[in-house]
């Protein structure tokens, strides 16, 4: 019965294409403009660490000003990073199963001549707990372990896109890189790593690609690494340089620390209040308690790493939608009333109700799934369109991408749009009195 | 039915016929409403974009150029090595054809950024107010073709001074009194925005003359003041900055320098640049970007949301004009036996191409006054997450007029058709 149904739904789009293509084609566009402006958004609001993004927690003290809140929309924040000397307490406790503080930082990297000129790279100064905490795939070697933290020895991470300039792609674990007026040796390689949203770091851009390489976070000082990244203060340093910046109030340090229950998490966080109210004693934190331990996707949520516009956008393209939906819904009404004769005589021969019911909302479903496949492609060719954007404005090419839970979302959208569309029609036209039109005939 | 029948009386039997097919008319004005909300909403969205987008800096964007020095070579790590290649850079710079003015600053026009500090006028006890900080040269204000609106700018002396200032301060730290601030003050000349003068002093100047402090007690004379100025920020301190004079170099950041040049000039100039800079010296990279490149980076994504809201709105209108053209065909294919009676009673063509024009024309006007309503609703939805994209009125009325138009040039060609319908019709079995 079903395939019947199916191809009498076939052969009635066949029967008046231009009706049939002003239809689907509808309903295609409908379905293309949902679900490209949804993956837009999809991409920036999926949770990167699926798995574990509930354990990942990140750290922030407020040491700010007295006299004022640190500044942003919501005075009662506080700031988005933490000072050194308070990272460097806090690393001490044993409570998350791993942690890292960490920043950015622009280095020299000398390639062997022959290769290139020396180049600027942007790095990730971290913990050997950084890539376990935040599942860093490797295509060759490993991290580095909590060892050559203490050092700290000169061992280097590199991203799959340096180790193909500096090494021609080859497995380089062992090999030696010069970075600044230091010599490095290559532990680790990262397998294409392209999480769409930098969500370890979202305090600047939150777009941005990971970084080209990774080096212990105690080189800060012998090396002496200043942030390429956001820098608070209210505070004047107490003495100049590094020296001071590491002793001072500034903020430019990101924590994170992972917490897999509960009970850590409570302890954690009566560990860092601990802390503050120990250092207010030699006249540090002057402001009201306020420490947070958020959340990742809580966190990710406040930095609003998806635009308002994003939002905004989604919104209308589902009303655009909505739109399509009724226009197809008057469309099919009027089609299946024009067939009232027809079905007059089908239910005069004995068709039941529900029969007509049936075969026309399989009719819709059929219209509905046509129309969202054209749709698909369709947005296959706008995320395409977008990807070049993405090329000049980021610097990547392979930002929006339709993963499966969205192209299920799109399919889902077509069967309900059709659903939606057609249910009154169907009703409409099952309800045709099988005499009258048998009369006129 | 007379041909002579005045449109008043044509609004009952429209009004009758609607009434029969309540649904489908339903329909068609909800999808006007939708239609109306949605294309008011991004039209104020799409404004809003580009009323931001052509917000003039002040600067001669078109023709400016950011070129910065990144050294390797470790003899920059040498206070008097930077100081000479700096000036070698500048000297070079200067002396490229095209090129009006060159500077040594870390200023950078639609970086969407910068630095920031906090100062109030000296002595007032008042609260801190934030502005943007950036160090510039005597040849900072020409280079970004901005003139100093009062007072004056500074000289080529005092960089020197100030910039042997503080480098002694890098040096070592400042002795601090029992207050945990600085014991001895320091006093630097600033150039400041007219907007910032009006914040921290209230009223219209004139500023020159006048003082700033910070919370080290340090203060800051007010030499000149610039009128336009827009760098937008991450905290809503566009126009509010304070320039003061140094030199930025070091080796870690390496020399960034701003270069202005003749109009049109600005591809020859930075292709030449990056040759005679590293012929200069080479134990460093070079990058040379044109401001304009960076206010399309920094504006990006946002004229990448209005081209596509754009594009939605046109393909909106579009969907529901063919949703109206679908509809009136129906209409008109369903009541050919009417029309054809009404034909042969005496209802001339235009009679009915009239009645189809008047029944979409108050299908129309109903779906466009619940959309008004709509489209109120969906703004304050929409400004709540967007600040800012609150709705224009006008804009409003702009958006009933095309869809009263588009509404009527969409039931034009299937009104036409039922006009031609032949009053034999009425006389056939369908």
């Amino acid at each position: 019965m079903f395939l019947y149904n199916l191809r009498v739904a076939l052969l009635s789009l066949r029967r008046n294409s231009v009706l049939s293509m002003v239809i689907v084609g509808g309903i295609a566009l409908g379905i293309a403009v949902a679900t490209l402006f949804s993956t837009m958004r999809h991409v920036l609001a999926k949770d990167p660490v699926p798995d574990k993004s509930r354990a990942l927690h990140y750290v922030r003290l407020d040491n700010w000003d007295p006299l004022k809140p640190y500044p942003g929309d919501d005075p009662t924040r506080p700031p988005t990073q933490i000072t050194y000397q308070d990272m460097v307490s806090l690393m001490r406790s044993d409570i998350p199963v791993r942690q890292s503080g960490m920043f950015k930082a622009n280095l020299y990297v000398f390639p062997d001549p022959k290769v290139g000129r020396p180049t600027k790279q942007m790095t990730r100064l971290c913990f050997a707990d950084f890539f376990p905490m935040f599942e860093v795939p490797f295509r060759y070697g490993g991290p580095w372990d909590r060892h050559a933290d203490q050092g700290p020895e000169p061992v280097v991470v590199l991203s799959e896109e340096l180790n193909d300039t500096v090494f021609g792609g080859a497995n380089s674990v062992g090999r030696m890189l010069r970075i600044e007026d230091r010599e490095f040796k290559v532990v680790g390689v990262l397998d294409r790593w392209r999480p769409p949203v930098k969500f370890y770091d979202v305090t600047q851009f939150a777009v941005q690609a990971p970084e080209a390489m990774y080096v212990p976070f105690n080189f800060v000082r012998p090396m002496k690494i200043q942030t390429v990244g956001n820098r608070d203060g209210w505070k004047s340093a107490p003495a100049p340089g590094l020296e001071g910046l590491l002793a001072s109030e500034s903020c430019w340090i990101q924590m994170w620390v992972e917490l897999p229950t509960r009970e850590k998490v409570e302890a954690y966080k009566s560990f860092v209040d601990a802390y503050v109210i120990e250092q207010k004693k030699t006249g540090r934190f002057p402001r009201p308690l306020n420490n947070r331990v958020t959340p990742m996707m809580a966190w990710l949520k406040e930095q609003r790493v998806v635009p308002n516009e994003i939002n905004a956008l989604t919104v209308v393209s589902l009303l655009f939608l909505a739109v399509c939906s009724l226009n197809l819904m008057g469309l099919l009404l009027g089609k299946f009333l024009a067939r009232a004769p027809e079905i007059g005589v089908r239910r005069a021969l004995g068709a039941r109700r529900r029969d007509v019911f049936v075969q026309h909302v399989i009719e819709c479903e059929v219209v509905g799934v046509i129309g969202g496949l054209l749709g698909i492609l369709l947005s296959l060719a706008g995320l395409a369109w977008m990807n070049g954007w993405a090329k000049t404005l980021l610097t990547r090419d392979d930002f929006f991408r339709l993963d499966l839970p969205m192209a299920l979302f799109a399919i889902f959208l077509s069967l309900l749009a059709g659903l939606v569309a057609g249910l009154y029609p169907a009703w409409r036209v099952c309800r045709v009195p099988p005499a009258m039109h048998l009369k006129l005939q | 039915m007379s041909s002579a029948a005045t449109p008043a009386l044509e609004f009952g039997p429209i009004l009758r016929a609607m009434k029969r097919n309540k649904v489908r008319f339903g329909l068609i004005m909800m999808e006007i409403a939708l239609t109306l909300a949605i294309v008011a909403n991004c039209v104020s969205m799409i404004l809003d974009a580009r009323r931001e987008m052509a917000r003039r800096s002040g600067f001669d964007d078109a023709n400016l150029l950011s070129v910065r020095s990144t050294p390797f070579d470790p003899a920059f790590r040498e206070d008097g090595y930077l100081d000479n290649g700096l000036r070698q850079d500048l000297e070079t710079l200067r002396s490229v054809p095209g090129v009006r003015a060159a500077t040594n600053t870390n200023f950078l026009p639609w970086q969407g950024g910068g630095s920031s500090t906090e100062l109030r006028a000296s002595g007032s006890k008042g609260e801190w107010l934030r502005t943007q900080i950036y160090p510039v040269d005597e040849h900072g204000f020409e280079a970004l073709g901005v003139p100093i609106a009062a007072g004056r700018n500074f000289t080529a002396e005092e960089v020197e001074s100030s910039a042997a200032v503080f480098r002694a301060l890098r040096a070592s730290a400042r002795p601090r009194g029992a207050d945990g601030l600085p014991a001895q003050k320091i006093t630097q000349d600033v150039v400041i925005t007219e907007a910032y003068g009006r914040l921290a002093f209230g009223g219209n100047g004139p500023f020159v003359g006048r003082m700033l402090e910070d919370n080290d007690g340090d203060l800051y004379r007010i030499i000149g003041t610039i009128d336009a100025f827009y760098n937008p920020y991450g905290w809503p301190i566009h126009e509010y900055a304070v320039f003061y004079t140094n030199k930025n170099r070091s080796y870690e950041g390496g020399a960034p320098y701003l270069v202005r040049v003749e109009p049109g000039q600005g591809e020859a100039v930075a292709k030449a640049i990056e040759q005679k800079l590293l012929a200069v010296n080479g134990g460093r990279n070079l990058r040379v970007r044109t401001v304009t490149e960076i206010k399309g980076q920094f504006f990006g994504s946002k004229r990448l949301v209005a081209s596509m809201m754009s594009g939605l709105v046109v393909l909106l209108v579009f969907v529901t004009s063919l949703g109206i053209v679908g509809l009136t065909s129906f209409s008109v294919a369903e009541r050919t036996r009417q029309i054809g009676t009404r034909r042969a009673l005496g209802a001339r063509r235009t009679d009915i191409l009239r009645h189809f024009l008047l029944e979409n024309w108050m299908i129309t006007t109903l779906g466009l006054a619940l959309g008004v309503l709509l489209a109120y609703g969906l703004n304050v939805g929409l400004v709540s997450t967007v600040a800012g994209a609150r709705m224009a009125w006008p804009l409003l009325a702009m958006g009933v007029t095309l869809l009263w138009l588009a509404g009527l040039a969409a039931t034009f060609v299937p009104a036409l058709r039922a006009a031609r319908i032949s009053p034999a019709v009425a006389t056939r079995n369908v």
